[in-house]
């Protein structure tokens, strides 16, 4: 049922050891994924959108693990709690792939160089569907003509490196969809594709969606792509949700100071060559080294001592838009 | 393909004409030649400088290098390895009866150590870190450290003398000739060979699984919700395969070299002991046959390497 909520997230704590110390990846992390919508996940490199995702896939490096709080899947049977569920066990497994799909950044090295792009389309058809090998057959080029490209039937036979980038990442979301998953998490599917490409990449998302109630999540570090695809945004700085909400409020309201932060960053095309760009001051803190309080509080205009004091409560700014921020209520219209 | 295969064939004859060169020009640098060996020292005191004349003559081996060189490339040419210069047997006749044997070893031997080094450096990389990995990462320093003698002639000592499982070394009672018989024979050599050349495999096939773990692909792999054991082998091993193919193939010229060690203490009748006698005593007939087989085979093996590193990567292409 379109809005219907397929992935809930709440107060989802992801830890990473190394060389024995503890980076908590994701500190706190709450959403909703739901039917027929798209969730963008936003923020730079090392905010912890990509371990959000594996947290729900449980595709996390041996050396992670999900510390505390809850990721609920509504499945045909009713609610799993996928961060209950053994990491490669049967339970999880049968939902990989069947109900969660997933599509990663690079397509080169995410596809296996060694197999045809049918033989990995008909791998997911073979452990989660009944149908026979000429029916897998069928199914993989089927799927692959779905995805829009052309010779469906030559093409997979043949092997990723002999597509083109595009065809690639096409391939790959033939593959997520193989078995019409209800939830489809893409970590930046399209960072390693030029524009045009990724606008057909969308496009295809789009579609997916539209027609098949497909719930997206959708991660990103790029505030075009959100204001052109997102229904609701989650925007996130070194492991915590700074602001969520859907996309018009926040894009509209940006309520926490980082997210007006990244909405000036960005040039837009029609203003000229003459605009002003303000690049966000200082850089990411050392995540084993982190603030005491408020995560963006050192790169803040807007600091204040009691930033520092503890991570801010989340504020409901209104039913739809939630920020992080001490001072999420005032100033939303200043800069 | 077969434009391939023809240019490599082509490739190959200059290949063979410098390598028999400098092996013929090797044996012509060593002091002494076959006459010395033939009649010993003190017979070399002896005699007089007309009689080592004509026994030089004789063996045809008055004539300046250059002439000797294509005499022999001549004769091979047409199909003709010339006699031992020590024994006047036909050098075809001997390779005809120390090849087989040698082969038969050397395969044996690929063949155990190929099977046991992929399949521990697969569990090594399986386990990293382990116990398991630790254990064989120990065992593999010590196969590589242990001397192949050592190791023979204690399995000679446990399996032969004190067990009694095994002989102790020959290729075959003389009344026996089926593959059967002859195969109590063959476990021990081959085992020893076998084992002492698995630590080679096994550090690489490690290396490259753990290579091949690491890669992207097995997260997507994961992600379709397969079970562990078809990503860890279908996608992680079948990638991991064509580096261990190569180092593989790079051994098959092992199977005409032979282990000399190795044949000399298990009194296995191969080329491997033949050839050492040759060189000592300047049997350049012989020499040189081995040279050339021992060229013919590493040429064969790159070519077959190229096949198999084409044939299990798709992105491989023969040109």
């Amino acid at each position: 049922m379109e809005g219907e909520t397929l992935v809930r997230v709440r107060n989802l704590r992801t830890y990473l050891y190394a060389n024995g110390r503890c980076n908590k990846a994701v500190n706190d992390v709450s959403f909703d994924v739901r039917a027929g919508r798209t969730l963008c996940v936003v923020g730079e490199s090392g905010c912890g959108k990509s371990v959000t995702a594996a947290s729900i896939m449980q595709l996390l490096p041996p050396l992670a693990r999900i510390e505390s709080g809850e990721i609920a899947y509504r499945s045909a049977e009713g609610e799993l709690r996928l961060d209950r569920l053994p990491r490669n066990g049967r339970a999880m497994r049968s939902l990989r792939g069947r109900d969660l799909g997933m599509i990663f950044q690079d397509p080169m090295t995410a596809l296996n160089p060694v197999y045809s792009i049918g033989f990995q389309i008909r791998e997911s058809l073979r452990y989660h569907t009944r149908l026979g090998a000429p029916a897998r057959r069928a199914k993989a080029i089927e799927l692959l003509a779905d995805m829009g490209i052309p010779l469906p039937a030559q093409r997979s036979g043949e092997y990723p490196h002999q597509l083109s980038g595009g065809m690639r990442q096409r391939a790959m979301i033939a593959m997520a969809m193989a078995c019409e998953p209800k939830v489809l998490i893409a970590d930046e599917p399209t960072t390693a594709l030029d524009v045009t490409v990724q606008a057909q990449v969308f496009d295809l998302m789009e579609r997916l969606k539209r027609e098949r109630g497909t719930a997206i999540m959708l991660i990103t570090h790029d505030m075009g792509v959100v204001a052109e695809l997102a229904d609701e945004v989650v925007v996130m700085y070194m492991g915590n949700v700074v602001e969520s909400g859907t996309v018009r409020e926040v894009l509209k309201s940006p309520a926490h100071p980082y997210t007006r932060a990244l909405l000036g960053s960005i040039p837009l095309l029609g203003r000229g060559r003459s605009q002003r760009l303000e690049p966000i001051r200082g850089s990411t803190p050392d995540p084993f080294d982190r603030p005491p309080g408020c995560q963006f509080a050192p790169r803040c205009p807007r600091q204040e001592p009691a930033c520092d004091a503890g991570l801010p409560p989340e504020v409901e700014v209104s039913a739809a838009h939630r920020v992080r921020c001490l001072f999420a209520k005032e100033g939303r219209d200043g800069r | 393909m077969i434009a391939y295969t023809l240019r490599r064939f082509l490739a190959l004859a200059p290949m063979m004409l410098l390598m028999t060169f400098l092996v013929f020009l090797g044996l012509e640098l060593t002091p002494g030649d076959a006459v010395s060996f033939i009649a010993g020292p003190e017979a070399m005191a002896n005699m007089d400088g007309s009689q080592l004349a004509a026994l030089r003559e004789s063996l045809g081996l008055d004539d300046p290098f250059l002439a000797r060189y294509f005499r022999w490339l001549g004769g091979v040419l047409r199909g003709d390895f010339g006699y031992s210069l020590t024994s006047g047997v036909p050098i075809a006749r001997i390779v005809a009866e120390r090849l087989p044997a040698t082969l038969e070893l050397s395969a044996a031997a690929l063949l155990v150590s190929t099977l046991l080094g992929s399949a521990l450096g697969l569990a090594s990389a399986l386990n990293r870190g382990k116990a398991l990995d630790q254990a064989l990462t120990v065992a593999g320093m010590i196969g590589v450290s242990v001397p192949e003698f050592f190791f023979g002639l204690v399995s000679i000592l446990v399996f032969s003398i004190e067990l009694k499982w095994l002989p102790v070394g020959g290729r075959t009672r003389p009344e026996y000739l089926g593959l059967w018989d002859r195969l109590p024979h063959l476990v021990l050599p081959a085992l020893v060979l076998g084992v002492s050349m698995t630590a080679g495999v096994m550090r690489y096939a490690r290396a490259s699984m753990l290579d091949a773990l690491g890669k992207d692909f097995m997260r997507t792999a994961r992600s379709k919700g397969l079970p562990e054991a078809r990503v860890d082998l279908v996608h992680g091993f079948r990638a991991a395969l064509a580096p261990i193919a190569v180092l593989i193939g790079f051994r098959l010229p092992m199977l005409i070299g032979g282990s000399v060690v190795i044949e000399q203490i298990f009194q296995w009748p191969g080329v491997g002991s033949e050839f050492l006698a040759a060189v000592r005593g300047q049997n350049y007939p012989l020499v040189m046959t081995i040279a050339l087989l021992s060229v013919l085979a590493v040429l064969a093996a790159s070519f077959l390497v190229d096949l198999a590193t084409a044939a299990l990567d798709p992105r491989v292409k023969l040109s």
